[in-house]
């Protein structure tokens, strides 16, 4: 079934861009379907991942790897999570989990995902997802990987995982009987920097007024892009944003015609058809023109010491470490983007997440800038009021609003 | 500017419409049953209210409809959420009211307010509607009485009783077995009471975090059972003001904002 839909969706797009919509948006799309297709091509060598995994480490060693939660993302997205979501239930995994993890441990134990050649876990963003990569390890029986992130950007903390990305390779190369080759990588870390720098740019550009992006442009695009890192598919996608960017802010042209309120969303998008950001830009002109997530918070690689920049990058995430880090880097974004309001979905189950939800919300509040924490599941459709929800986020536009009168 | 101004709140338990005039002087204020069919109770609260005020329909400048029905009103001016009515409403009654509690059938809300009376934070009850109106309509179920009746019952209670659940469903077996086991009725209302307060209070202490240095407000019909005041200021260590006919303060507020709109 999920082979068919990414062949499909490669189909559909391929067709949408030849006959000439060629929105960056759309030339993204067709890059994530392409990385699905090759996951489930049977051709590939395969890694299943935790998130912070270097992926550009293993696309120079010709390893097809995508972190799992984009499993559960994608089922959410096609409709398909609540039958798996009933099912893991009934085999005794409780509802309170994170359901992003459920349906993935579902997906496997119902044959929906490839069994892949070995996996590699990490730390990093959360325990849950570590776990997952153990239960999955033993689910198809392959070979686990732990990358232990260390939550603090030292000297140290580098070294010590750059020490475990070289052990890594050792790993890879013994599981696909191909020998590492530092040559790859070195022209996988350039490939990785110039997408980075073109990743720079185009969100400095989205934080133009008005915003060149509408809210659904960048849903989910520093998250997945990881994925092609140290390809050239990566650096195509990373400047089609850029030179879109460029062109409807050089225009004076918005994402959404008539932006009144500028919003920032916090950690996940709810990945499940909803009508959250159309209801706000159609309605309210409020336009989500940053996303947590889609931040560049590391610096360029060392090709010919690419290790300890890699390293740094995993670390660096917003989710790992202290909540003052990652205050911090949400009180930048809302300056950046001249934010009038952040909204928080605290997915339900995820302990990580919402364990911050509280200082989140008060320090950014103290800077100024309003927080709606929802309570809702990304995935999991059932834990969805549509009306409540509605309310919540009506009052909380209504309020900015009225506070910033427009 | 000429005409009338309405209101009109339409919760899970009751619709209530309110008429001004263009000073905002309430003209007349209706409270129906919202019921299963919702447009029959908007109909039957604007023709009570529309009665009172001695009004024909068409002498209505502007509507502003609110509460979770509110989309359902069909010839609205707009549409504005019960936050932001609640909060009009009760900045044109009580000025100096810097944190409002409302709770409603379904939803309980702490509302913070600036000095212009303009929403700067707010929360609400997450996914569950326990210590809501609803939650009260169970337990005077369980308790035999009218809803009305639990505003006093906790008369000459002195016991820290507290339920142990706050689901509803839980809730109410266990009231049912407190009676069986001979717990003073005034006893087990009070306990009810101090549970909706304490889960409340902390709806409040997200949006003010000292209360004591706020003026402090209830609307919403639960704020007709006294208990629950008390309960309330006892844990907010502060007083609660419920201004008259707390229920329609949304739709007060809704026709404010309606006559705001229309000058």
């Amino acid at each position: 079934m999920i082979k068919s839909y990414f062949d499909n969706m490669v189909d559909g797009i391929e067709k949408s861009l030849a006959s000439g919509d060629a929105s960056a948006r759309k030339r993204y799309a067709l890059s994530v379907a392409r990385l699905g297709s090759r996951l489930y091509s049977g051709k590939d060598k395969v890694a299943w991942c935790g998130v912070t995994a270097p992926f550009d480490l293993l696309n120079s060693m010709g390893v097809t790897s995508c972190f799992v939660e984009f499993i559960g993302a994608m089922l959410a997205g096609m409709g398909a999570a609540d039958p798996l979501l009933g099912k893991i239930e009934d085999a005794g995994y409780g509802p309170d989990t994170c359901a992003y993890h459920r349906a993935v441990i579902a997906a496997a134990k119902d044959g929906m995902m490839p069994v892949p050649d070995f996996l590699v876990a990490t730390s990093a963003p959360c325990t849950g997802g570590l776990a997952v990569m153990e239960t999955l390890a033993r689910e198809f029986s392959r070979d686990l990987f732990v990358l232990h992130i260390p939550q603090t950007d030292d000297p140290d903390s580098v070294s010590y995982l750059a020490d475990q990305l070289r052990e890594l390779t050792d790993f890879v190369a013994f599981h696909t009987k191909v020998p590492f080759d530092m040559e790859k990588l070195r022209a996988a870390s350039v490939l990785t920097n110039q997408a980075r720098k073109l990743m720079v740019d185009a969100y400095r550009l989205a934080a133009a007024k008005p915003s060149p992006v509408a809210g659904k442009t960048l849903n989910n695009f520093g998250v997945v892009v990881a994925l092609l890192l140290g390809t050239q598919e990566a650096v195509d996608v990373c400047r089609s944003f850029r030179d879109e960017f460029a062109r409807k802010v050089e225009r004076g042209e918005a994402g959404v015609p008539g932006e009144k309120l500028r919003l920032l969303w916090i950690q996940n998008r709810i990945q499940f058809k909803n009508d959250i950001t159309d209801y706000l830009e159609n309605e309210w002109g409020a336009v989500v023109v940053a996303d947590e997530l889609n931040a560049v918070t590391f610096g360029p690689i060392d090709p010919d010491d690419p290790f300890p920049g890699i390293a740094r990058r995993s670390i660096s995430i917003p989710l790992n470490g202290s909540v003052d880090r990652r205050l911090e880097n949400l009180l930048s974004m809302c300056r950046d983007y001249s934010i009038d309001g952040a909204i928080n979905p605290c997915h339900w189950g995820c302990r990580q997440g919402t364990g911050a939800s509280a200082m989140i919300a008060t320090g950014l509040k103290a800077a100024g800038v309003p927080v709606l924490n929802m309570d809702v599941d990304c995935i999991d459709r059932r834990n969805f009021a549509p009306g409540q929800i509605k309310t919540r986020l009506e009052a909380f536009i209504e309020m900015l609003s009225e506070n910033k009168g427009v | 500017m000429s005409g009338y101004f309405l209101g009109i709140d339409i919760g899970s338990l009751s619709c209530d419409a309110v008429i001004i005039d263009k000073s905002g002087r309430i003209l007349s204020a209706s409270v129906v049953p919202t019921g299963a069919r919702n447009r029959e109770a908007i109909e039957r609260a604007t023709g009570e209210a529309l009665r009172d005020a001695g009004l024909a329909r068409d002498r209505l400048a502007a509507m502003i409809s609110t509460g979770y029905g509110r989309d359902r009103v069909e010839d609205r001016t707009a549409a504005v959420t019960e936050i932001t009515c609640h909060a009009r409403g009760i900045f044109e009654l009580l000025p100096d009211v810097r944190l409002l509690i409302d709770i409603g059938g379904q939803d309980s809300k702490a509302v913070a307010l600036g000095p212009n009376g303009k929403v700067v934070d707010f929360a609400m009850n997450d996914k569950c509607a326990a210590g809501t109106g609803r939650f009260l309509e169970a337990m005077a179920r369980a308790l035999g009485v009218d809803i009305t009746e639990l505003a006093e019952m906790d008369h000459g209670a002195t016991r820290e009783l507290t339920l142990s659940s706050m689901c509803t469903v839980f809730a109410e077996s266990e009231v049912v077995s407190l009676i069986a086991q001979g717990m003073p009725e005034n006893e087990i209302v009070r306990g009810l009471n101090r549970s909706i307060a304490s889960r409340t209070v902390s709806l409040a202490k997200r949006v003010c975090t000292d209360p004591t240095r706020s003026v402090v407000a209830m609307s919403g019909g639960v704020a007709h059972n006294k208990g629950v005041v008390r309960a309330l200021s006892d844990f907010l260590t502060t007083p609660v003001n419920v201004p008259p006919m707390p229920d329609t303060v949304g739709a007060y507020g809704a026709a404010l904002i309606a006559r705001d709109r229309a000058v």
